[in-house]
């Protein structure tokens, strides 16, 4: 079905990385494909040259043969593809061309001019499938993660390719919405469809892939079949640079000791509704371990944003308190404390260079301090670079570092590790460890139980608004933690 | 909660054809920023400045109306009150500025309206039955899905402002629009680039002739309002040709 001869592709703006180098593929019709391999090591720009938008939308170099349903990928246009090849992306933010679902889903026969009827049948029954029939006619604006890539997944669908293309789909799920990405998949696979997934996190394709292919620096390093894949001992794979294959696996993995005997932090009246609505956020009364590193999960929609956003003091119409050091703190003190390192940390570097991002959050400009902090995140080299220029992992690192020079004792990660591979993972970690040592409280708002293992001292489960004391992870809680993720 | 969720909530309120509202805008945008005094406009132009207050209160835009109905009052009652006991610099500042509003304001609200009660299908539909070539039609119904996404970023890159404690208190306004823009612009081109691929691959920009599921159709509520855009119209072209046509 699909077939790649001697493939190179090095894109245009050189600056990117992450081309290919002489691959040589063949999927056969009905294969479920997993890629896998490192962030840059060319699995994305694979599952491209798979979908048409290398070389009729990402200009470089390309060579070789690409060969899609027995057709030259060169000499089709894009939207002759768009029968064959269906892709679902990464952000499920970004994918909607439409702002309703409906809409989205007709959007693409709409644009190959199937008659009305078709396109009226074929979204009754991609919404079955997908079981969004109860998301037609909303607003897209207002579903969540989960939902839209569930309504993704319908709009693709809709158009019935011969072959998926995922490029990694799961970064931004959680457990529960990947369960469902996890059924769709098979689902297609049942209907004897090809599929190719560009993907991080692993375990939830176990038995459900058929062959893995391992990148790196954009050649292909191994080919396996699943169950080769699986036998590939974890020091191994985790050399490899690969995530965990089963959650179950990471029972074992220690993490670090609690701090214990810092003091505590006191939540009161964590109480929040919406205008017109339920609650979602109740909790009357929480302590927490001062100095400590504390996970908060929990699936999407049970308040874990609104957590955040109230206890970094951004929700106005939030008037609950945290007592820190004997002081009660409210909203506007709160934003003095806290520091919220976001998911598009885009959003929240301002400045031209870094050394400047840095001195802006000082109370008082100081150089060699702000050197210093910079010196010990590895940022002291590109002071002077724009922060727009960095890659995801040092702009999530200055975001950090303005944290620490504006002197704010409680950190809170959101989703940090969102579609990060092992190594990239394992440095947000040690990040977040450094915050802890220096005393730092810090939360990390995950879906991420390898990540949690490797730095968080603490978890709080949150279910329906509601929070679970601050469970520590010795050897019971690790367990009690995971069975959360299994 | 599940009536709620069956009903939908993309739209609900009063359904008009989109070529009603399109034709509203431009009628309620050109008659009240270009202008035109005395005889029939002493009556067409409040009548104008009325309906986007109308539909948004009919659409069941709550907070818009009622923002618009108190910036329009303070912007009109200003003009009465405020120009008559000022004089000098101040008199020509708040002339400009009440003026200015006075006219901008309801055509902005009237795009809003149009964009929020519209969906992108209804839109290209719409435009296809006008027959507007898709070179011109896909750009604009873009700008269904942009408003909304910049404005989820411009709150995201708020809340970052003020967790730094950068605020229009510093006293560096132009710093202030320096930070809010540049994140909100390379946001605005990453999603740019994600939206085109999502698109792309699902058949934007086919030769074949786009089927439109929506049906879109003119229906008695959209009489009145293209009889009322009609009427100022043809009041706004009777004023001009007796004016001269030379009143810019």
């Amino acid at each position: 079905m699909i077939e790649l001869n001697d493939v190179s592709f090095a894109y245009q703006n050189a600056a990117k990385e992450g081309g290919l180098l002489g691959v040589s593929l063949r999927v056969r019709r009905g294969e479920c494909v997993l890629m896998c391999g490192e962030s840059g090591c060319g699995k994305t720009t694979l599952a491209r040259v798979v979908n048409g938008l290398i070389p009729h939308f990402y200009d470089g170099d390309l060579r070789g043969e690409i060969l899609v349903g027995g057709k030259s990928v060169s000499g089709l246009q894009l939207h002759d593809m768009a029968g064959l090849t269906g892709t679902v992306f990464q952000n499920p933010r970004s994918q909607f061309f439409n702002v309703d679902t409906t809409g989205e889903i007709a959007f693409g026969p709409e644009n190959l001019g199937l008659p009305e009827k078709e396109i009226l049948a074929r979204i009754d029954i991609a919404a079955r499938e997908m079981n969004v029939e109860h998301l037609l006619g909303r607003s897209i604006f207002k579903l969540s993660g989960g939902q839209k890539q569930k309504i993704a997944c319908a709009s693709v669908a809709a158009l019935h390719p011969e072959i998926y293309v995922l490029d990694e789909p799961s970064s931004n799920l959680d457990m529960a919405s990947v369960a469902d990405l996890r059924r769709h998949i098979a689902l297609w696979k049942s209907q004897g469809k090809t599929i190719v997934i560009a993907e991080h996190r692993l375990h939830y394709l176990r038995g459900l892939c058929d062959r893995a292919v391992y990148l790196r620096g954009g050649k292909i390093k191994g080919e396996y079949t699943w169950r080769e894949f699986e036998s590939i001992p974890a020091e191994e794979r985790s050399a490899m640079g690969l995530r965990a294959l089963s959650l179950d696996e990471l029972r074992e993995t220690r993490s670090p000791a609690s701090n214990q005997g810092r003091g505590t932090l006191e939540l009161s009246n964590f109480i929040y509704a919406y205008k017109r609505g339920h609650k979602t956020m109740d909790i009357p009364a929480l302590t927490l371990p001062k100095g400590g590193v504390i996970a908060v999960i929990g699936l999407n929609g049970a308040g874990k944003s609104t957590f955040a956003r109230c206890l970094c003091g951004l929700n106005k119409r939030f008037h609950g308190t945290l007592a820190l050091n004997g002081r009660t703190l409210g909203n506007a003190a709160r934003r003095k404390k806290c520091f919220m390192v976001m998911q598009d940390v885009n959003h929240q570097l301002f400045t031209e260079s870094v050394l400047d991002e840095i001195l802006l959050g000082m109370q008082r400009e100081n150089d060699a301090a702000a050197e210093n902090i910079l010196d010990s995140l590895h940022l002291l080299d590109i002071k002077e670079s724009h922060p727009m220029s960095l890659s995801g992992g040092e702009k999530q690192r200055v975001a950090i570092a303005t944290a620490i020079a504006s002197e704010r004792e409680i950190i809170v990660f959101d989703e940090p590790t969102s579609g990060l591979d092992l190594t990239h993972m394992r440095l947000v970690a040690e990040n977040i460890r450094r915050l802890g040592g220096m005393g730092k409280t810090v939360f990390v708002i995950t879906h991420d139980p390898e990540l949690i293992l490797s730095c968080c001292t603490h978890a709080v489960t949150l279910k329906d608004g509601a929070a679970s004391s601050a469970l520590p992870l010795d050897e019971n809680g690790r367990r009690e933690m995971l069975s959360f993720f299994i | 909660m599940t009536a709620e969720l069956l009903r939908g909530d993309a739209y609900q309120g009063l359904r008009l054809d989109p070529r009603t509202k399109m034709a509203m805008v431009f009628v309620v945008g050109i008659i009240l920023t270009a202008g035109g005094y005395g005889g029939l406009m002493t009556y067409v132009r409040p009548a104008l400045a009325f309906m986007p207050l109308l539909l948004l209160l009919l659409s069941k835009r709550w907070s818009a109306a009622a923002f618009y109905a108190a910036a329009f009052s303070a912007a009109y009652l200003g003009e009465i009150f405020l120009l008559s006991s000022t004089f000098g610099i101040l008199n020509f500042i708040l002339l400009a500025s009440v003026g200015l509003f006075a006219r901008f304001m309801p055509g902005l609200m009237m795009g809003y309206f149009l964009v929020s009660t519209t969906t992108v299908s209804d839109f290209m539909s719409a435009m296809r039955k006008m027959h507007v070539t898709e070179k011109l039609a896909i750009p604009l119904s873009v700008m269904f899905r942009f408003f909304p996404t910049v404005r989820e970023e411009y709150g995201a890159i708020g809340d970052a402002m003020r967790m730094r404690g950068v605020s229009l208190c510093g006293g560096k306004p132009l710093k202030m629009l320096e930070y809010r823009f540049v994140p909100m612009m390379m946001c605005s081109l990453k999603i740019g680039e994600e939206l085109s691929t999502a698109a792309l691959t699902r058949g934007l920009g086919s030769p074949a002739k786009r089927t439109n599921i929506c049906r879109i159709g003119f229906h008695a509520q959209d009489i009145p309002f293209l009889m009322l855009s009609a009427f100022c119209l043809a009041a706004y072209v009777r004023w001009l040709i007796a004016n001269g046509g030379g009143a810019w």
